[in-house]
């Protein structure tokens, strides 16, 4: 079948592959790859593995896909990676058994933890294994095992490779592989038989070489599949050399698929009976169900969907009622605090349901009927009082009800997670924002995902409109301007929650106003605002940034059209009394007069959130960078300084622009010692150059500045048009949006969950991922653009250490039963288990006769009782809440070596 | 012409007002000093591309004015800046005593904690020296900064500082990546990127 490699024969002769068959192209396939991996060199000479090196070295793989006609296989080549400098051990020339055997007979890496099990099985140290391809169904037929096995051993033959090759019978999860290994007049056959039971009779020692010694007789000349021979096999001798035998168990231990345990007999073969209790030495594994489901890492990875649905709020409850079928399974506060710990100042356990009478709903008049709604009304209800626990408040209380009160915490707590919330910029933990994205979270995996959390988005933008509407401040958020370190959607509530400030001091002011019709002026300057109607005039020209006079101002509050003769007033401030005064300032006096130099009551600049302020640097930085563009930069930033002045001028009348600037900007006056005519030293102080050159910006501003204190000046802050921006901007968000939004708050959410489970525990990996967790989270939720796939990882990241605490739980739980036999005291046993999860294997102390070893039996025997399925794999891989696991009686044998 | 601009890099300028704040940039921008300069209004802003071993990067420059009531505008423009200048006069002591408070407002309000941060004494011109050399260099180790002393005026240290500084925010790996090439975050080991500012260096 191969080319004719005669140099003497002609040199046009064609050779033809095309009449090969699919078997031959397989095998010469194998051999090519066998060739491109290099296995077909002698081994000799290669030193054998030190103790412990199967351990302690890393294993490398290659792998390759081979078909044979259209069935895909993938063969790869396992190998112990060479150490440096580790080569030549002096074996002699004669002996040239190939490595593969003398790993057999090796007994310095017996059972090493954590290994293919073909390194665990059979010691060896380089092997390749031939596997069905991922999607193709597994070798069953005996007569298909027999034409790989024959193709095995042909490739090896043709190739002189002596690397032991292997191929996987029999469905995958039995891990059932025959194989061969070649050397120069030599073969070894690899052989696993797979028992559902051990027959009593190989309990024992004898029984077992039975076996061994059948199998060994057995071995003549065989044949394979397609009728091809073996040929160099003569003299078999047999050694045994030593002999493990091993027994799998399952337990059926949610949240573990199955704990295999390795019973050891140990170095003495005298020992004949080989029960497993019986064994000197015991060590232990944990193999843990591979995807396990955790309800943290449940709830995160649906609401992480919501970030990828495409639809509008539109879109999502038009269609919904084909969907909608969320039952309510279970209590809503427990599963609230599942997520985290509720942070509600009002405990939901505590509100019934039909106490609640929520005054915002009844002014709201609802949109859908009631029974089409995605979010059944009951539960719709008790969120809603849980963010806006006020709202349960007679109206009357509700005034006193500050956002500041529903503080708990202690001042430590408060500060490690004030530290949180930074890092991944979401919002603190005991907001209205942080409530918000736990109840959605909580929403959309119990109560009818998508159309649910948008039906529960559009209520909460209600409540907040209703709440703009009749000056009730959004409880749960700090006072002041947005906090641009927390996530866009707080700064948004927040800057909601300043213009309902703003208006309902506005509001107040006018009452009292009303009320009394006098002349005086309430005390603070929340007025500053009445002349709203002409808002948006732009910033063209210096006359547009204030424009009424004290006269039209006080007879009626919204008449700020109307233009007042600004003549009398006098733009020097020459005359007039004193207004809007805050505290003089450090004692000086105007440089006119003898009178103090009062700092006043300004207009407090326009807050707002990180997108505005992007925007508006966006715009300044569009101006460009010329003489022109820096002179309009400054110009559109210029109302602040021109109300300030405007105050200044109202708050000192008879000042200069002197003093405004000893106030404002005090390094632009510049005092000297100056030795006058009359040879006395006296201070003498002038603007700075740049504040005297003409016509400058300042000089230009003081000049058209008029005398107005604060509280009567255009507001710098349109708070019923900045409301109206906020409330559109939050009913436009699409779900995706809104989910975007608060992820960071889920993520704090869930790593404050695990921190606190963690401490219960005390698991130093997971305490040490959590950490590094954190900081990598900081990174990543501050960058501009978010990458999915990394917040992909990162949620994956977190629910791994949610699995390693439950794994932990449950091993505790397992060990921990019997508290009256205490005697060997739990820190060891809680040793014992911290091994278990970050060491690969772990030995038993005492074996069997200690109590941690009697656990185990008991776990196993427990175990047995329970299964149904005592071979079934797949029911065990399929059921992961109880696994039903139960594998006993996988032989193998270990070493069948014939020596040629 | 823009093509081979590597990177865009937001850069900042604060401090007490008077130093020479947008003096230094004038002159790094264009390579004059203008006693007329007035003083600033809430930010200015400045373009200039620099090319730093090989490596053509776009700087989009903030100044601030540095008066107590212009502050409350300025810490949107700390969002998402690389390099931060900090300028103080060193012809008066007050300048210099203020810095902490602009570094615990730049701690606050930055958005990552690997920035590049330069201390620039400024003014070294002048003769009537308020603030040594050794202070300026100890306050620079002390907060990881990059240090130097320069002059608008006379344009010592002025190119030299951006360059600098420059150098050093490309050098941090993560800094610049992300944003500039709009692919993916590159999330380097944090402890084995920026971190550390870069640590303190002396450039005089
Ligand atoms: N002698 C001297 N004067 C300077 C220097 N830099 C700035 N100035 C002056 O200091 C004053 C303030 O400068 P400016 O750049 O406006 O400071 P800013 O408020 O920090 O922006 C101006 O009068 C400048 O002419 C310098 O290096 N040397
Ligand atoms: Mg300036």
């Amino acid at each position: 079948m191969a080319a004719d490699n005669d140099p003497e024969s002609e040199v046009f002769e064609i050779t033809d592959f095309t009449t090969a068959s699919e078997w031959e192209r397989f095998v010469s396939r194998v051999e090519e790859v066998l060739n491109e991996w290099k296995l077909t060199e002698s081994y000799v000479g290669k030193s054998s593995p030190g103790k412990g090196a199967f351990v302690s070295g890393s294993w490398g793989e290659q792998s390759h896909d081979v078909h044979f006609a259209d069935f895909k296989f993938h063969i790869t080549h396992h190998f112990l990676k060479e150490e440096e400098g580790q080569q030549e051990d002096g074996r002699s020339e004669e002996e040239t058994l190939p490595p593969a055997m003398h790993d057999l007979l090796c007994m310095s890496n017996d059972f090493p933890p954590r290994a293919h099990c073909l390194v665990r099985w059979f010691g060896l140290r380089e092997f390749v294994v031939i596997s069905p391809g991922a999607n193709c169904e597994a070798i069953i037929s005996e007569s298909k095992c027999n034409l790989l096995l024959s193709s095995v051993s042909m490739s090896l033959t043709n190739s002189g490779c002596q690397v032991p090759m292997f191929v996987q019978i029999q469905q995958k999860w039995r891990r059932i592989y025959a194989g061969e290994c070649q050397g120069p007049g030599v073969r070894t056959d690899f052989e696993i038989v797979h028992l559902r039971k051990v027959p009593s009779q190989y309990n024992h020692l004898s029984g077992l070489l039975d076996i061994f010694k059948s199998k060994i007789v057995s071995r003549g000349s065989q044949t394979w599949g397609d009728g091809t021979v073996y040929e160099n096999h003569r003299n078999h001798s047999v050694r045994l050399s030593r002999f493990g035998s091993r027994v799998s168990f399952g337990s059926c231990a949610a949240p573990f698929s199955h704990r295999r345990s390795v019973y050891t007999p140990g170095q003495k073969v005298a020992v004949l009976d080989l029960d497993p209790l019986e064994a000197p030495h015991w060590s232990v594994r944990v193999r843990t169900a591979d995807n396990l489901q955790c309800l943290l890492g449940d709830f995160i990875t649906e609401f992480f969907k919501l970030c990828c649905r495409k639809e509008s709020a539109e879109e999502v409850l038009g269609r919904s009622h084909a969907e909608e079928e969320g039952p309510e399974n279970s209590d809503i506060s427990s599963a609230l605090s599942k997520l985290t710990e509720p942070a509600a100042p009002v405990p939901l356990s505590k509100l019934s349901v039909s106490s609640m009478v929520h005054s915002a709903r009844k002014h709201i008049r609802r949109r859908r009927h009631i029974d089409e709604s995605p979010l059944n009304t009951d539960v719709l209800n008790s969120i809603l009082l849980f963010l806006f626990p006020d709202a349960a408040v007679e109206k009357t209380d509700r005034e006193k009800t500050t956002p500041s009160n529903s503080s708990r915490k202690t001042d430590q707590e408060r500060s490690s997670q004030d530290n949180l919330f930074l890092h991944l910029k979401s919002a603190p933990s005991d907001s209205l924002t942080y409530r918000l994205a736990l109840c959605l979270c909580m929403v959309n995996y119990s109560y009818g995902g998508l159309p649910a959390v948008t039906h529960l988005w559009q209520e909460f933008v209600l409540e907040l409109r209703y709440r703009w509407e009749n000056n009730y401040l959004i409880y749960g958020l700090a006072a002041g301007p947005p906090d641009l370190r927390c996530c866009l959607l707080h700064q948004k509530l927040q800057m909601l929650n300043c213009c309902i400030e703003r208006k309902r001091s506005r509001d107040e002011a006018r009452k009292a106003q009303e009320g009394s019709r006098e002349r005086e002026r309430p005390a603070s300057g929340g007025r500053a605002s009445a002349s709203s109607t002409r808002e948006g005039s732009g910033g063209k020209s210096w006359d547009s940034w204030s424009d009424s006079e004290d006269e039209f101002f006080e007879c009626l509050s919204d008449q700020g059209d109307m233009e007042a003769s600004q003549n009398e007033g006098g733009r020097d401030g020459s005359k007039g009394k004193a207004e809007g005064r805050l505290h003089p300032y450090n004692n000086m006096t105007l440089l006119a007069s003898a009178e103090p130099l009062y700092v006043p009551v300004t207009q407090e600049p326009a807050p707002m959130t990180e997108d505005q302020l992007e925007e508006q640097s966006e715009v300044l930085a569009k101006l460009g960078t010329s003489a022109e563009g820096t002179h309009l930069r400054a110009r559109m930033q210029s109302a602040c300084l021109l109300s300030d002045m405007e105050s200044f001028k109202a708050a000192n009348p008879g000042c200069l622009l002197e003093d405004f600037v000893r106030w404002y900007s005090p390094r632009d006056y510049v005092e000297e010692e100056v030795v006058d005519e009359t040879g006395q030293t006296v201070l003498r102080g002038e603007l700075s150059a740049r504040m005297k050159i003409p016509g400058n910006m300042w000089v230009e501003a003081w000049d058209s500045a008029r005398v107005t204190p604060a509280r009567r000046q255009k507001r710098l802050f349109d708070d019923t048009k900045e409301a109206e921006k906020v409330l559109h901007y939050l009913a436009m968000l699409k779900p995706a949006d809104l989910a975007h939004h608060l992820l960071p708050c889920i993520l704090h959410a869930a790593i404050l969950k695990l921190k606190q489970e963690e401490s219960l525990e005390n698991i130093p990996s997971v305490e040490k991922s959590l950490q590094q967790a954190t900081s990598q989270a900081n990174k990543l939720l501050h960058a501009a653009n978010r990458d999915h796939k990394k917040v992909e990882d990162f949620i994956n990241q977190l629910v791994a250490m949610e699995t390693a605490i439950a794994e932990a739980r449950s091993l505790q739980a397992k060990f921990a039963v019997d508290e009256e036999e205490d005697n060997e005291g739990p820190a060891e046993l809680k040793r014992f288990i911290t091994s278990l999860l970050e060491e690969p294997e772990v030995e038993v102390m005492g074996a069997g006769q200690a109590r941690i070893g009697r656990t185990i039996h008991r776990l196993f025997i427990n175990a047995q009782r329970v299964s149904r399925y005592p071979l079934s794999g797949r029911h065990a891989a399929l059921d992961l809440s109880r696994v039903a696991h139960w594998q006993l009686g996988r032989f193998c044998f270990k070493r069948l070596v014939l020596i040629g | 012409m823009e093509d081979d601009v590597l990177t865009t890099l937001k850069i900042l300028i604060i401090g007490e007002s008077g130093v020479g704040k947008s003096s230094l940039l004038l002159r790094f921008t264009d390579d004059t000093f203008d006693p007329e300069q007035s003083a600033t209004i809430g930010v200015d802003f400045k373009v200039k591309t620099l090319s730093v071993d090989g490596n053509k990067a776009k700087l989009a420059i903030w100044d601030t004015a540095g008066q107590e009531r212009f502050r409350t505008l300025t810490p949107s423009y700390y969002r998402g800046a690389q390099g931060v200048i900090l300028v103080y006069d060193v012809t008066r002591r007050d300048t210099f005593t203020k810095l902490d408070n602009w570094l615990n407002e730049l701690e606050t309000y930055c958005t990552r904690n690997d920035l590049v941060k330069m201390l620039v004494g400024n003014k070294i011109d002048k003769d009537n020296h308020d603030v040594d050399r050794a202070e300026g260099l100890k306050f620079a180790r002390k907060h990881s900064m990059l240090f130097i002393e320069a002059s608008a005026k006379t344009k010592d240290g002025v190119q030299c500082a951006f360059e600098e500084l420059v150098e050093k925010i490309i050098q941090t790996p993560g800094l610049w990546q992300s944003e500039s090439h709009g692919r993916a975050v590159q999330l380097t080991d944090e402890d084995a990127g920026g971190g550390s500012c870069g640590g303190y260096c002396s450039l005089l």
